[in-house]
């Protein structure tokens, strides 16, 4: 369990860092905070001529907000975004979900960048990005651009940047109002990857019906899952008279890539994540309705 | 930190001692095999089959021997016609034998399985190399389930001539048929258990330093037998085994998987000698788990009659186990284990077992901390069925059944001869610590309120400290040094098990003295006497034994060159406090210091017929065959049964030991052995597809419980002393052997409700869905 060879580069600014991923082309791999990436080069499942560690460079780290968004740096560690009270405080669902992110020594290392260019289905901050409609910014030698959310997940581990592009950071919608936020999710151990879980945003009109929602699915296909069907049949119901359970079922309904293996059968995750969107809701719409 | 004696002196055993092997462990300052680094140390790194069953057709070694840092790329041809002999000293060199070639020839038999071996200057070069050996596979049809090995047309070991290995039988089922047909109840059902495996901290691992000037090796190794890993060094070699000397300071866990030197390790040890540096193997964790060993993949048809009350009238067991491709050691006498000991610590009047061994195109079954560990979970997997379906409590059923000590001795319808051991006791104590009655009203209360909880029992009866062949005998040398500090050296073989504190306490009993004065030399072959290591729960009383054969000559020594110092009677003079004194009189002595100086410098000042320095040698033979240990262990939990996951909420174990020596490390012993049960249970599963493909090859898939998974462990201890040294017995295994069928009994009882009846392991949440889902139809 050693890794290949590779040559090793730390840029110190995202100019740099964009010119060595230009210059180096597929051979190189962005090194984050590598807790997924170094157990797939000892393993030697990837194998990658040059690592470009974006570990040093100051500009990939923040939290600010930045008008009706909170902006998170790309290199910002988890256990950075777990403290942040501004976080907290403008973006909960990003905040509660970050405890399901393996563990603390984890998140000391494990960047929310990292975690959203890995692209992970079964990781969380994919999945509250998809359902935040966060933006992406990444760069490249060749400029910025911004890619949204539901166009940035295309694949398993894929993502619809360009090998020279690098993410620097992520924007998410600051949602106010009688809002409710919850993440549920099942894992075999505390801290393992999600066997099926569910990010859940509420927001209720003053006549506690639902003005909006947003349910991004965790570990239920090849990327992260948003609920879209369930999300427009919700819009304007009174949140009362909505069943739980019902928004559970909906929202796994139309899966289609649910995985299987030996810790649970498709058939097993998707009615775990009927559960897990069940719970979730409760908690959110309690939360939306009494604060 | 000493308890009080009746004489009104101290002692440590007994006593909550701090292990003496915690400073360097916990500070990170241990010596495992992968801290030993020597001058041009060369690194090993195994090229492994792909493939479940397959032809070899040829081996490319070309590019990797070009690429620079690599010495060798070994195969068959090139290790194994320098195998002497090869066999464990604990099977001896007549018994029957899988054919065990070091390396993979002519055909590979699993995924794992060893073809060639590369030596490089460090291990990632050594592993960069393997990828470029190039091996020409000609897939053959595998063997991959072990239900159906014996009809197979395809045979794991053409030269067995069959897929099973061997069987064995005790009473016939015929002559247990009459008792089954009038009996009032009769219940069975098939058990089966799925593999899971020893996962020690630190994997196999071995440096070979080979002199060529003197021909001497120096093998440092993780092992739970050093004196093991000389023998069969020497053995395989064909050198004197006074020019293999066997290190082992600090081994990171065992638990059955390093009692015996297996093919991985004849390779480094062959290979050595052909290379120009100390060699070294550190196995990873993905070795680990695909080539280090199965264990505990098995199922029998159990049965059992009851009369009308539920008492037990006939016990039976027809046993299957999987054994891989090359099971260490030979399977067969073990797997009877199992039948023998079915009935457990209950009164069962008639028995019968069968029990088969199966070769699979799997990697080979390895012990693991109580191998027979499935009778227990099948007897008491049924117990529960049988009281669902007799409509009786499950603890009242265990308790109409269960020996009392005013039976005992009593010889088991197979003939396992039970003494010196409580059931009713350790069984009575972890029911009242549970407050037994109070939970069922909590159960009750949770239903009604549509929550799962649930309770599981299991009692268990098993032999430690086996008294024949190559076990029967224990070395201790006790150095009383001229300083006066003791020093006592024995075989050793540790792997967190604390021999080395329980060696400096029971010294310091037996000598009287500080046991600050007192330090232990273990795990060095050349210095220590022969021992057979950490194995069948021995070391407690093995250990306790050697020293007090040992410490008894010492003893005399001391108090006759005491009394003649101090004019004296010899038995007159009392040791304790590092000192010696009279009776009566303590003002009026000497310090073992002071003795010792005079032993070691002023010799022609002793007593006549007294030899000069005080060191002795002896070595204890066992006074009894085997010492039986019993427990019961119980657990309670919750199911979501939305998700299927299982919370437990507490874990008691009530055991009977003996005295206990050190409760720190009894405790300690049982713990581990829980834990892994629990996971044995909830969440471990070295599983293959169909193919015969390992699919939980990293702790991503083998599923290890953690501590956020383990609930807090409660002890109740019931101490019946044994015959064997100061009354101690083995608590090694059994943890590992009462805690599975405790978890499965508690989650079967809290799916009850739900008509469910279980007999498959493991228990992990999808399985556990599956079961509620399937009974809700």
């Amino acid at each position: 369990m050693k890794p290949a060879p590779f040559e090793y580069h730390a840029p110190t600014t995202i100019a740099d860092a964009a010119g060595l991923l230009a210059d180096l082309g597929d051979g190189a791999k962005v090194l984050a905070g590598g807790q997924s990436l170094i157990p797939m080069l000892a393993l030697r499942l990837a194998v990658f001529d040059h690592l470009v560690d974006v570990g040093r460079i100051a500009e990939l780290h923040g939290i600010e907000r930045r008008g009706d968004a909170l902006w998170v740096g790309a290199g910002t560690t988890e256990a950075a975004v777990g403290a942040s009270v501004e976080v907290a405080s403008s973006v909960p669902l990003l905040a509660k979900a970050t405890p399901f992110v393996g563990h603390f020594q984890i998140r000391n290392r494990g960047t929310l960048g990292g975690s959203i260019a890995h692209a992970d289905p079964a990781a969380e901050y994919p999945a509250v990005a998809l359902a935040l409609d966060a933006s992406m910014d990444v760069v490249s030698s060749r400029g910025s651009r911004t890619i949204a959310a539901r166009d940035f997940f295309d694949g398993l581990w894929s993502t619809s940047m360009e090998t020279d592009e690098l993410l620097a950071g992520v924007s998410f919608p600051i949602w106010g109002g009688r809002c409710g936020f919850a993440v549920e999710e099942f894992a075999r151990r505390y801290g393992d990857f999600a066997l099926a879980g569910v990010a859940v945003a509420i927001e209720l009109d003053g006549d506690d019906r639902v003005r909006r929602s947003a349910l991004g699915l965790i570990g239920m296909g090849s990327t992260p899952e948003r609920a879209v069907t369930t999300e427009a049949q919700l819009a304007g119901q009174p949140v009362t008279e909505v069943d739980a359970e019902e928004v559970g079922r909906s929202a796994v309904a139309g899966l289609e890539a649910v995985p299987s293996d030996l810790h649970g059968s498709a058939d097993y995750r998707r009615q775990l994540g009927a559960a897990m969107v069940a719970r979730a809701w409760r908690t959110a719409s309690a939360e939306a309705r009494h604060g | 930190m000493t308890v009080p004696t009746a004489e009104g002196s101290t002692r440590y055993a007994g006593a909550r001692i701090n292990r003496v092997e915690d400073a360097r462990l916990l500070s990170g300052r241990g010596t495992f095999v992968d801290d030993v680094s020597l001058p041009g140390m060369l690194h090993a790194c195994f090229v492994r089959s792909p493939l479940p069953r397959a032809t070899i057709r040829s081996i490319d070694t070309k590019a990797a021997l070009a690429m620079p840092g690599v010495h060798a790329v070994f195969t068959a041809a090139d290790l194994n016609p320098d195998v002497n002999e090869q066999w464990h000293t604990s099977v001896g060199p007549e018994g029957p034998e899988t054919p065990r070639p070091p390396l993979a020839e002519g055909e590979v038999r699993f995924v794992g399985d060893a073809v060639a071996l590369v030596v490089a200057e460090s291990r990632y070069l050594a592993e960069d190399a393997v990828d470029l050996v190039e091996v020409d596979y000609d897939p053959l049809p595998a063997v991959v389930d072990y239900t159906t090995a014996e009809q197979a047309a395809t045979l794991v070991h053409e030269s067995h001539g069959s897929n099973l290995i061997g069987q064995m039988s005790g009473l016939p089922a015929s002559a247990l048929q009459e008792v089954f047909d009038s009996a009032a109840h009769v219940v069975g059902e098939t058990i089966y258990q799925q593999a899971y495996v020893p996962v020690p901290m630190e994997g196999r691992a071995l440096a070979v330093d080979y002199s060529a000037p003197t021909g001497e090796l120096t093998i440092y190794s993780a092992t739970q037998a050093p004196h093991e890993v000389r023998l069969f060094c020497s053995r395989l070699l064909g050198v004197p085994e006074q020019k293999v000397r066997v290190i082992a300071r600090d081994t990171g866990g065992g638990f059955g998987q390093k009692i015996m030197v297996q093919r991985d390790e004849m390779c480094i040890m062959l290979a050595a000698r052909k290379v120009p540096g100390p060699l070294k193997w550190i196995e990873d964790r993905r070795e680990n788990l695909i080539a280090a060993g199965q264990s505990r993949h098995e199922h029998a048809a159990v049965k059992m009659a009851f009369d009308a009350e539920g008492t037990i009238q006939a016990a039976q067991i027809d046993f299957v186990s999987d054994c891989g491709a090359y099971p260490t050691p030979w399977p067969v006498s073990t797997s009877s284990v199992v039948g023998a000991l079915f009935p457990g610590p209950y009164r069962v009047p008639r028995a019968s077992f069968t029990t088969k061994t199966m070769y699979t195109n799997t990697v080979g079954r390895t012990a693991y901390r109580g191998p027979w560990q499935f009778e227990t979970l099948a007897r008491e997997m049924l117990l529960d069925i049988a009281a669902r379906q007799m409509g009786i409590d499950p603890m009242e059923l265990r308790r109409r059944n269960l020996l009392r000590r005013d039976e005992l001795p009593y010889t088991n319808a197979n003939g396992m001869p039970f003494d010196h051991i409580s059931p009713m006791e350790t069984f009575e104590q972890a029911l009242d610590m549970l407050d037994y009655p109070a939970f069922r009203k909590e159960q009750a209360e949770a239903r009604a309120a549509g929550r799962y909880l649930g309770v599981g029992i299991s009692n268990y009866v098993e032999p430690s400290s086996p008294g024949f062949g190559y076990y029967a005998t224990e070395a201790a040398t006790i150095r009383v040094e001229p300083s006066g500090k003791v020093n006592v050296y024995i075989a050793g073989g540790s792997t967190g098990n604390s021999i080395e504190t329980t060696v400096v306490q029971l010294a310091a009993d037996a000598l009287g003295v500080d046991i600050e004065d007192v330090a232990t030399i273990q795990g060095d072959t050349a210095v220590t006497g022969f021992g057979a290591g950490a194995a069948g729960s021995r070391s407690a009383s093995m250990t306790a034994g050697a020293i007090r054969e040992t410490a008894a000559i010492l003893r005399e020594r001391i108090k006759a060159i005491a009394a003649h110092k101090l004019e004296a009677a010899p038995e007159d003079i009392e040791l304790g406090n590092s000192r010696a004194s009279v009776r009566g009189t303590p003002t009026i002595g000497m310090s073992l210091g002071e003795l010792a100086r005079a032993a070691y410098f002023d010799p022609y000042s002793l007593p006549p017929g007294v030899p000069a320095g005080l060191e002795a040698s002896a070595r204890y033979t066992a006074d009894t065959r085997f010492v039986w240990v019993n427990a019961t262990h119980l657990c309670t939990c919750e199911v979501d049964v939305a998700t299927g996951a299982v919370k437990l909420l507490r874990f008691i174990v009530s055991e009977d030991c003996g005295p206990m020596i050190n409760p720190n490390v009894v405790e300690g012993q049982i713990a581990g052995g829980v834990v892994q049960g629990i996971g044995g249970v909830l969440y471990e599963h070295l599983a293959y597809d169909e193919d015969g493909n390992p699919i939980t090859t990293t702790f991503m898939d083998y599923l290890l419980p953690t501590a956020t998974e383990v609930p807090v462990i409660e002890y109740g201890h019931i101490e019946t002393p044994s015959p064997g040294p100061g009354g101690y017995k083995g608590v090694g295994e059994g943890g590992a052997i009462g805690a599975p069928p405790a978890v499965v009994n508690a989650v079967a009882d809290a799916l009850a409700p739900f008509g469910v009846t279980v007999t498959r392991l493991p228990l992990g949440p999808t399985q556990i869905h599956a079961l509620i889902a399937g009974n809700r139809g």
